[in-house]
């Protein structure tokens, strides 16, 4: 590429994407407010302002620009579960089109470690448990978000390519169902629990029964965001193995859709009726995720308790509520879909389709002609 | 929501990958065997002509030639030495080409598209035989692992397109395919084509024939002819998003060791032959079940194995100046 590469003698200079998402703020608290950065070191928290990563040019000039010895890998496009089961085919594509982007740009500037995220819910559906990190490719993925997961997975799969090739030691890590402030709160689009946080503050403001969607029997491990945000920063200091390592509360710590409901209700004080709309899908029974390897490499660590953690960010929901993210986000297009591309409307039936500007280039090597089949022939 | 074709008009076909080992032979039934129907006009793309891995350039061949229908064949592919070294290479390559196509097509209104996975990307640990539905039930052959991987997502962009916007696109599912216009090279090409290579130039040397491997592992070859007239089939008539098996028979399964003595019987190779037991063996076995295909053709006679390879065999010998090798 002849561009410049990183000085790897000097010191970490780390490159967050996904930086303003629910673990991109955790761990800048960490790293700014909890002495989480070390002397000389820099770390830039990138949004997709400052680059739209599913495009290949913008992924590799932001590269260029800071350099990076280090990447944490967070930037996804990402949903709840009945987002993702309207759109599994996008959340594939762009997700890819991130992934390999920043990957390869990472290779290109000669970062020495990139940490990426995966999620449990990528892991097969038909499964024992508790799943370890062995078994991610071990299957198909729960049909209600297989696009994300699919994506998700082929990570590990460049993780091992990028290793096998050029003796790259990029890995990953798949924390269970992450909470906390700055996630995203909208009520179709956001995960479980701040969506339950979002609706039981409106119920309670509107004086009206909180509906919980679902059974309230599926079953989950819950991660504080400034947990997870500790152990990234352990994982890409400390960890050096290419293959992935769940980052989890253990087993024991699992509770049900119900119990988190209730932990909400107590945390905002809520008064109100809670019923359980059994129309509306469950998603997944359970994922029940070993923490084994992570207490093998780091036996100390110690979670916020649940119940305290949910009050936290029950807390920082209601003080900030004006600036939380809460309304539906508009997907962004791949690159390939706008700069170079009019999207024009056709005839009666409104087919969309693009036409690539002035891209036609009539001559190019040799053109065959097409064979025109004719009776007898 | 409308396609690219009218009821009236006839098919536009465009053959991404079409100077390969499958297309050659597809354009040999449409030219030569009455494959094609009055009136539709049938396109078969080459590298030359547009890089695929470059979305423009997928783009640009596609306002061209404005096909109805795409049977997608190009891909980054090699036999188990080359991708033993280039899992990274042949992953990002074959999920860019594969993107591109598909996305163009469904850009465009394309009606159908007929991709080509193998049966080299099932999972390794795995009951026989294998059928459509395993595709994804475990982890494939390390060997392959960037290959298989791509490949495998093909289907899951069909059931995408599908779910998303109604698209009826899906893929066959060949086992390993050999035939005229292959790559007969010693180390990228797949096994049948490398032997036959490796046997002639043993023959006019005059020195042993040297076969990597231990002559064990076993296979189902299908002749690309065969391959072609069934795309044709499925193109035409096959109906549903999940892949089908393009395979022979779980009978017809015999070790590499037989097959080389077929092609030492076709080249009339008459000197000695020797199994490299420290070159890699690869998967030991990939059995495929084609009771899918059965069901649907039950009629449809296979060329037999001696009689492809002697066929392809003549091809290689005739026209040895312009084989890839």
């Amino acid at each position: 590429m002849g561009d410049r590469k990183v000085d790897q003698n000097g010191p970490m200079r780390v490159l967050v994407t996904g930086g303003t998402g629910l673990v991109g703020r955790a761990i800048e608290h960490v790293v700014k407010e909890e002495g989480g950065a070390r002397e000389g070191e820099e770390w830039i928290f990138l949004s997709s302002k400052d680059a739209n990563l599913m495009d290949m040019g913008e992924t590799r000039a932001v590269f260029q620009k800071h350099q990076p010895t280090h990447i944490i890998h967070l930037a996804a496009m990402v949903g709840g579960l009945f987002k993702n089961m309207r759109a599994n085919l996008d959340f594939w594509r762009n997700n890819i089109y991130i992934n390999d982007n920043v990957l390869q740009a990472a290779h290109e500037v000669d970062a020495v470690r990139v940490v990426s995220c995966l999620s449990t819910c990528i892991f097969p559906d038909k499964t024992t448990y508790p799943i370890d990190e062995t078994m991610i490719h071990n299957g198909p993925p729960h049909e209600s978000n297989y696009g994300y997961a699919y994506a998700k997975r082929m990570i590990d799969v460049h993780n091992r390519a990028y290793h096998q090739k050029h003796g790259r030691c990029y890995t990953a890590v798949i924390p269970t169902n992450v909470f906390g402030p700055h996630d995203n709160f909208n009520i179709e689009d956001g995960h479980v629990l701040p969506g339950l946080i979002h609706k039981a503050y409106i119920a309670q403001k509107e004086g009206s029964p909180l509906v919980v969607w679902g059974s309230g029997t599926p079953r989950r491990q819950f991660i504080y965001s400034l947990d997870l945000a500790h152990l990234f920063l352990w994982v890409l200091r400390e960890y050096h193995e290419v293959d992935p390592i769940i980052l989890s509360v253990g087993e024991e710590d699992e509770v049900s859709i119900k119990e988190a409901a209730e932990a909400v209700v107590e945390a905002l004080g809520f008064k109100g009726q809670v019923t359980y709309d059994t129309t509306k899908s469950d998603g997944q029974f359970k994922k029940t995720a070993s923490n084994a390897k992570l207490l093998q490499h780091h036996p100390n660590f110690t979670f916020t308790p649940f119940k305290q953690a949910l009050k936290q960010t029950c807390d920082w929901f209601v003080a900030n509520y004006d600036n939380a993210r809460k309304s539906r986000q508009t997907p962004k297009t791949p690159p390939e879909m706008d700069s170079n591309l009019r999207i024009g409307f056709i005839g009666a039936g409104n087919t969309a389709y693009g036409i690539a500007k002035g891209v036609l280039q009539p001559g190019v090597g040799g053109v065959g002609h097409p064979f025109l089949c004719r009776a007898g022939q | 929501m409308m396609d690219s074709q009218t009821k009236a008009e006839p098919m536009r076909v465009l053959v991404t990958g079409g100077s390969g080992l499958v297309g050659k032979a597809i354009e040999h039934v449409v030219k030569q065997e009455g494959g094609c129907l009055e009136g539709e006009q049938w396109t078969f793309l080459s590298s030359k002509e547009a890089n695929l891995v470059d979305l423009q350039q997928t783009r640009a061949v596609f306002e061209k030639y404005r096909p109805t229908h795409v049977i997608h064949l190009a891909a980054k592919v090699g036999g188990l030495y080359l991708h033993m070294k280039e899992n990274l290479h042949f992953l990002r390559d074959n999920l860019r080409i594969n993107d591109n196509v598909l996305q163009t097509s469904h850009e465009r209104g394309v009606t159908k598209v007929v991709s080509c996975l193998s049966s080299c990307i099932f999972p390794d640990k795995t009951t026989y035989p294998i059928d459509e539905s395993m595709i994804h039930n475990g982890p494939p052959h390390d060997s392959n692992f960037g290959y298989s991987h791509a490949k495998r997502m093909i289907d899951i962009q069909n059931r995408g397109y599908f779910a998303q916007h109604g698209r009826h696109y899906t893929a066959v599912i060949p086992t390993n395919v050999y035939g005229p216009y292959d790559n007969f090279n010693f180390e990228n090409g797949h096994v049948l084509s490398a032997l036959m290579h490796k046997t002639y130039a043993a023959k006019k040397e005059g020195t042993p024939l040297q076969v990597w491997g231990s002559g064990t592992p076993r296979r189902q070859f299908i002749y690309s002819l065969d391959v072609a007239r069934l795309f044709l089939w499925v193109l035409r008539e096959y109906d549903e998003i999940d892949p089908i098996i393009l395979s022979v028979g779980e009978e017809e399964e015999l070790p590499i060791k037989d097959a080389v003595e077929m092609i030492a019987d076709a080249l009339d190779f008459k000197g000695q032959i020797v199994f490299d037991t420290s070159k890699s063996d690869g998967q030991m076995k990939k059995t495929a079940s084609n009771a899918k295909l059965r069901r649907y053709l039950p009629d449809f006679t296979f060329t037999p194995l001696s009689e492809g390879i002697k066929k392809t065999c003549d091809w290689f010998v005739n026209n040895y100046d312009i084989a890839r090798t």
